[in-house]
Formats: structure tokens, C-alpha cells, sequence
């Protein structure tokens, strides 16, 4: 006979949340990400004003699992698991919130003159968003592998971030952009290259609830 | 790490039941040790083998080894009445002697044979001030000791068991029938207690034995599934079936 039935659905209730988080967050940041490439202004006004249900979330899952803790004094792997959910939503809202960021660097950027296209920013963008999902499914099927993909690929984002740095570098010198045009570029991979942090950190915490070691 | 008890293929049988299987296990000295499994698992008949409880009971074998200081305590050599002397015992309800407060912790030195008064005030107050129960009783010694709460005759049977100068107190479930405040000063005196005595605890309260032990033994059916730090016990055990008790899926 198992016992703790409530408990155990709202654990499920709990999971259930954090992947509807996930998922708004992942359309967000996917739609910020689109909105960069294409320069689509409405769009990133959409996701601007969506912000405020990621953190509806953040504040609603983070509420719930201090109740649970309070009601249910959860100890090894439940323990494990609200520790978890408690830390991914604080690095779920902080992509969220690059994904604000991105969006209104697309309403800047479409407002200022220049073009300079970068091909890395796509990949960057690509690898980015597969590290989201990657981590995403590796919560919801329990899969240490998958999570450790997650972190492997952070390297990748790294490079192009390197990349990218050396030939904004390269265009300033040739005179082949402008100064507004070469500092949101910059700071647009600098919040991809954040965003590939965060994904590996809710990596990090998945392996954790599963293993109970951090790395 | 000095061991106090070094248990080796212990098993132990009430007529042709099972109640211990094959537990191997050493009681660190100086520190709090937890056994905790559901009804019947053998906890408490493990903590009554220490010294030698299980003696009273008809029927009961035990074979393999216990050794208590590195001396085998099933050796016939071996002294059982000095054996429950280092190894005192509080049980789960309080069980104060029918006398005056004083008279039971000097109970114990009495029957020692300590006959000078002097000795006996100075042995009993030491007792009393170390299980926290001085300040509260300083001006009713003479009392009788079944005046008192249940949390302070709680710790009137722990200062009676201390009073026998022990190296190690096996505890029964000392606090399952006390309020959370009585509690939670027996807990705090249990904390106390590690500096001098090394203390075995079952309880049934997993809160308690996350908060108090420094180790826990996890029992079912009588074998001895899981022994090791309490942190990693709690936070991430090594068997499944640790978890699932510890989680309250089963028990």
C-alpha cells in the first residue's frame, strides 16, 4: 500500500507548473530570439508585456513550495526535488528576463541605423534554445544524460560568444558598423551567453534532484 | 572514529521468530546513534541486546557477537550487572520509583553500596543539574517523584540512569509520550548528553532523529537495511527502501 497520496499529487502539481513555466518561458524567449533575427518590433512588444506571467509563476511555485515544506516536512529525494524546482524557477525567470531584454534590444535595434549580420548570432541563438528544451526534458524524464548534454553544450555558446566579441572587434576597427549597432550586438551575446548559463544551472539542478550532488 | 559497540552477525530469535537478522553495525563513542523502522523491524530489541535486556525474555537466543569496549558481552566472564551499569536505559514512559524525587536517582548508588551521605547529595544533584531537572526541583527533593510532569519525570529517569556514572544511555522512544515543549527539552538535554555519554535512540519521530543523531540505522523485518550519517540518510540514502520509509511511503 502507498501512502501520502495528497502529497504525492502535489509533487505532481508542483512539476506540472514548473513545465508550464518552462514552457512559457521557452515561447518567450523563442519568440524574443525570432523576433531579433527578423527584427519584428510587435512581437518583441509581446514579450515584453508576457514577463509579468513568468513571474506570476516564479512568485506561485516558490509560495507553493514553502507550503509543502511546511506542511509536509519533505526529506531525500521529495527534499531533493522542491530544492530543485525552488532554484530552476529563479534561473527559468532570469532567461525570461533576457528574453525581455533581448526584445527590447529588437526595438532599438530596429529603430537604429546599421546592418551587420552575423551568422553566429543564429547559431548561438540555435544551441540556446535546444539547451532550454534539453534541460526541460531531462526534469521531465528524469534523464542524467540528457541534463549533462545541457552543460556539454554550453562550450559551444561560449565560442561563438568569442567569436562574435572578435569580429565586432574586427568591424569597429574597419569601420563597418556603427557604435550603437556594435554595442547591442555585444550585449545581445552577452544575454545569449547568460541564457546558455542559466540553461546549465537548470541542468545542474535536475542531476541534483536525481543524484544528490551539485556540481 | 572510537567504536563503543562493535555488533558482528548478530542475530537473535523469540522462540522460531526472527527478530534480528544478520546485523553488523559499530555504535560510535561521544555520539548519537538513531534506530528507526517501522513496528515489529527489531529497533527496540536490538537497543534492549546492548545490555543484555533481552535476558529477562524466555525463549529469546541470540547468536554472534557483541563486543562492548572490545569485550564479548555474551562471554560468560562477562559481568552483566557491570554491563548495565556503563549501559543505562530510559524506556518510553516514564517510570519513576514510588518514592521522593531524591530517592530515586540515589537508587541506584544505594544499591552500589554507597552508604555516605555526603557522596549521595553530591552524586544525586550532579545527576539532577545534568539532566536539566536541578532548577526546578532544587526545593522539593523530598517530594514524591510522581508530583512531577511527565517531561520532568522523563528526565528524572534519564538523571537516575546518569547517577549510575554510564558510559552509554539506550533510549526507548523517551519522548512519545511527552507534549512538544517536554520534548523539545529532552531533545535539547539528549544534545547535551553526547559530550559525556554515547546515546542510542529508537524513535519513531523522523524529525527527531534528522534534528538529534549524528547516525541512523534503518531497520525492516529485522534486518539492518541502511547504517550511516543521518545528513545522507535524510537527504539522499542509498537504498530505495530507506527512501521510501523515510518519505513516508510505506511504514
Amino acid at each position: 500500500m502507498t501512502y501520502r497520496t495528497q502529497f504525492d499529487s502535489e509533487l505532481d502539481n508542483l512539476k506540472l507548473n514548473l513545465i508550464r513555466m518552462s514552457d512559457l518561458v521557452i515561447r518567450n524567449i523563442t519568440d524574443a530570439l525570432h523576433s531579433f533575427i527578423n527584427m519584428n518590433s510587435e512581437l518583441a512588444e509581446r514579450i515584453i508585456k508576457e514577463d509579468k506571467l513568468v513571474n506570476d509563476f516564479e512568485y506561485s511555485i516558490e509560495k507553493e513550495c514553502m507550503r509543502i515544506i511546511l506542511r509536509e516536512q519533505p526529506v531525500a529525494k521529495d527534499l531533493r526535488l522542491i530544492t530543485s524546482v525552488l532554484k530552476m524557477i529563479t534561473d527559468l525567470e532570469r532567461i525570461g528576463d533576457h528574453a525581455v531584454d533581448l526584445s527590447r534590444l529588437t526595438v532599438f535595434m530596429e529603430k537604429s541605423e546599421g546592418n551587420f549580420n552575423l551568422p553566429q548570432i543564429k547559431l548561438m541563438i540555435d544551441v540556446c534554445e535546444e539547451m532550454i528544451r534539453l534541460a526541460l526534458d531531462s526534469f521531465v524524464n528524469k534523464d542524467i544524460n540528457m541534463a549533462k548534454e545541457v552543460i556539454d553544450k554550453d562550450d559551444l555558446v561560449d565560442d561563438y560568444f568569442e567569436e562574435i566579441k572578435q569580429l565586432v572587434v574586427k568591424a569597429i576597427k574597419e569601420n563597418n558598423i556603427s557604435a550603437d549597432y556594435s554595442i547591442y550586438l555585444m550585449m545581445a551575446a552577452k544575454y545569449l551567453e547568460r541564457i546558455g548559463d542559466h540553461a546549465v544551472n537548470l541542468a545542474e539542478w535536475v542531476i541534483f534532484s536525481i543524484t544528490g550532488e551539485h556540481q | 572514529m572510537e567504536k563503543v559497540f562493535t555488533i558482528k552477525k548478530l542475530n537473535l530469535k523469540y522462540g522460531e521468530k526472527t527478530a534480528l537478522l544478520d546485523i553488523n553495525m559499530d555504535i560510535p563513542k561521544n555520539e548519537i546513534t538513531a534506530l528507526i523502522g517501522p513496528s515489529g523491524c527489531g529497533k527496540s530489541t536490538l537497543l534492549r541486546t546492548l545490555n543484555r535486556m533481552n535476558d529477562l525474555i524466555e525463549n529469546c537466543h541470540v547468536k554472534g557477537d557483541i563486543k562492548y569496549e572490545g569485550n564479548d558481552i555474551f562471554s560468560k566472564d562477562f559481568d552483566v550487572i557491570d554491563l548495565r551499569t556503563n549501559v543505562g536505559m530510559v524506556f518510553q514512559k516514564p517510570n519513576p520509583f514510588p518514592m521522593s524525587i531524591f530517592d530515586n536517582v540515589a537508587y541506584g548508588p544505594r544499591c552500589q553500596g554507597v552508604k555516605d551521605k555526603k557522596i549521595l547529595q553530591e552524586t544525586v544533584i550532579q545527576a539532577l543539574k545534568n539532566a536539566a531537572l536541578y532548577d526546578e526541583v532544587r526545593d522539593r527533593l523530598k517530594e514524591s517523584a510522581k508530583e512531577l510532569s511527565g517531561g520532568q519525570q522523563q528526565r528524572l529517569c534519564i538523571a537516575r540512569a546518569i547517577a549510575m556514572r554510564p558510559d552509554v544511555i539506550l533510549m526507548d522512544e523517551p519522548t512519545s509520550a511527552l507534549d512538544p515543549i517536554a520534548t523539545a527539552k529532552i531533545e535539547d538535554l539528549i544534545l547535551e548528553l553526547k559530550q559525556k555519554y554515547t546515546i542510542v535512540i529508537v524513535t519513531h519521530n523522523m524529525q527527531q532523529a534528522a534534528r538529534i543523531s549524528d547516525n541512523t540505522a534503518f531497520l525492516l523485518m529485522g534486518e539492518l537495511i541502511e547504517y550511516d550519517k543521518t545528513d545522507k540518510i535524510f537527504s539522499n540514502p542509498a537504498k530505495a527502501k530507506t527512501e521510501e520509509y523515510i518519505t513516508g511511503r510505506f511504514g
